[in-house]
C-alpha cells in the first residue's frame, strides 16, 4: 500500500493524517478542524457495497413503475419518474428540465453505478489509478444527485394537490424512496471509510 | 480520501462573481410566479415563491409553510450571506476564527441542495396536472430564474475551497505533516 493510500486528508482543512485503525463504532476526528474525517461503522467493510446494489437493484423499478396516479372527474393519468421533466419540456423550460433530470434521475443513478465500480475494485492492496478516478467522479457526482429533495418536493405537491385531484401513489415512488434511503447510507459509509481501512478489513477476511 | 489541491487564489474571485450572479438572479426568482395553476370553475392565478408560501398558510398547512420557506427563501438567502462571510474572510486571512468559518462552510455546502425543492415540485406538477381545461399547471419563468440561483449558489460553494480559511494557521503538530487522528471515543491528545 503506497503512502497516499494510507494518509487520510482533512477536506475542510487539508490536513494531513496517518489512516487510523478504527474499532467498529468508532469515529476520527481532525486533529485541527474537528471535522469527521473517517468512520467505522458497526457492519462490515461490504456494508457500503451491499446498500449501493440494493439501490441500483430498486433504481430500475423506480423508473419504470408508475409513480403517480391522478384522477379529476374520472379522467385517469399515470405519471412516471420522469414525468416532471416532460412537463418542464413540453412547457419550453429545456434548461430546467436537464437539471431535473441530471439532478433527481442521471446523477443519482451515476454516483449508484460509481459507487458499485469503486468499492468492486476497491479489495485489492494496489487498485489502482482507474479506481482513484472513479473515486474522484464519485464526489464530483453526489453534489449533484438529489433524489431525496425531489422526494420532499413530490410531498410538497400531494398537499398542494389535495384540494385539486385525487392522488394515489405508485409503486415507483416507493422504489424510488427506498433507492434514496439506500443511496444516502451508501454514500455515508463510503465517504467516511477510508481506503486503507477497507483494504485491512478485506484482507483479514481474506486471511482468516 | 481524495487528495485535493490547494486551488489558486483567482478561484476566490470566481466564487465571489457565480455569488454575485445568484444575488442578481434572486431578483426575478422571487419578483416573477413560478407557476400557473388553472382549475375548471375557478380564477386562475399566477404564483411567485412567496405567495405560494402564503397560500399554504392560509389553508391552514403552517408546517408545510413553514418547509417550503425554509427550502426557498432561507436557505438561499443563509447560503449566500455564509459565502459572502467566507469569501470576505478568506480574502483578509481569517486568522483566529477558522474553526467557526469552517463549520459556516460545512452548513453552506450541506443545506444548499435542499433549494432545489421548489424546482422539483414545478417539475412534478406541470408534468402530472394536465388535465386540459379541468385541471393544468404550467411553468413560469421565476422558476428558470430560482433554478438559475440554486445551480449559481453550489457552483460558488464548489470553488470556494475551504483550506484558505487555515491557509495562515500553523498544522497543530509543528513540522509534522503526517499527525495521527483523535479517536471520537477516547480523550482526544496531540501527537
Amino acid at each position: 500500500m503506497n503512502t497516499e493510500d494510507s494518509n487520510v486528508q482533512c477536506p475542510l482543512c487539508g490536513q494531513s493524517h496517518r489512516a487510523p485503525f478504527l474499532k467498529p463504532g468508532q469515529r476520527a476526528l481532525c486533529i485541527r478542524c474537528g471535522t469527521t474525517v473517517a468512520e467505522r461503522g458497526r457492519l462490515g467493510p461490504d456494508a457500503a457495497l451491499a446498500f449501493a446494489l440494493t439501490a441500483l437493484v430498486l433504481a430500475i423499478p423506480s423508473f419504470l413503475l408508475p409513480f403517480v396516479t391522478l384522477t379529476k372527474f374520472g379522467n385517469e393519468r399515470t405519471v412516471l419518474l420522469s414525468g416532471g421533466v416532460e412537463g418542464l419540456w413540453l412547457h419550453g423550460f429545456g434548461p430546467l428540465a436537464v437539471l431535473v433530470l441530471v439532478c433527481g434521475i442521471l446523477a443519482p443513478l451515476g454516483l449508484l453505478a460509481l459507487l458499485v465500480a469503486v468499492l468492486w475494485t476497491d479489495t485489492s492492496e494496489n487498485p489502482g489509478e482507474l479506481n482513484a478516478t472513479l473515486r474522484r467522479w464519485a464526489h464530483g457526482v453526489e453534489h449533484w444527485a438529489m433524489p431525496e429533495v425531489q422526494i420532499l418536493g413530490v410531498m410538497v405537491a400531494f398537499f398542494k394537490l389535495g384540494a385539486v385531484v385525487e392522488v394515489a401513489v405508485g409503486p415507483g415512488l416507493w422504489c424510488y424512496g427506498a433507492a434514496s434511503l439506500f443511496t444516502l447510507l451508501a454514500w455515508r459509509r463510503f465517504n467516511l471509510q477510508t481506503r486503507h481501512e477497507r483494504a485491512r478489513s478485506m484482507l483479514t477476511v481474506a486471511s482468516s | 480520501m481524495i487528495p485535493l489541491r490547494l486551488q489558486s487564489r483567482s478561484s476566490l474571485a470566481q466564487a465571489a462573481a457565480l455569488a454575485i450572479s445568484a444575488i442578481i438572479m434572486m431578483v426575478p426568482a422571487y419578483a416573477l410566479p413560478v407557476m400557473h395553476l388553472g382549475i375548471a370553475g375557478q380564477t386562475t392565478s399566477d404564483t411567485t415563491i412567496l405567495s405560494g408560501i402564503l397560500q399554504l398558510w392560509r389553508e391552514g398547512l403552517g408546517g408545510l409553510a413553514a418547509i417550503v420557506f425554509t427550502a426557498s427563501f432561507l436557505v438561499p438567502v443563509l447560503k449566500l450571506a455564509g459565502l459572502a462571510c467566507l469569501l470576505a474572510a478568506a480574502w483578509r486571512k481569517p486568522g483566529t476564527h477558522s474553526h467557526l468559518l469552517t463549520r459556516v462552510y460545512g452548513a453552506v455546502d450541506f443545506i444548499g441542495r435542499w433549494s432545489m425543492l421548489d424546482v422539483f415540485l414545478v417539475a412534478f406538477l406541470s408534468g402530472a396536472v394536465r388535465f386540459g381545461k379541468l385541471a393544468s399547471v404550467q411553468p413560469r419563468p421565476g422558476i428558470l430564474a430560482f433554478g438559475a440561483v440554486v445551480v449559481l449558489t453550489m457552483l460558488a460553494t464548489h470553488r470556494f475551497d475551504p483550506r484558505f480559511l487555515w491557509a495562515d494557521s500553523p498544522p497543530p503538530a509543528s513540522g509534522r505533516d503526517d499527525a495521527a487522528i483523535q479517536m471520537a471515543t477516547t480523550p482526544p491528545t496531540l501527537p
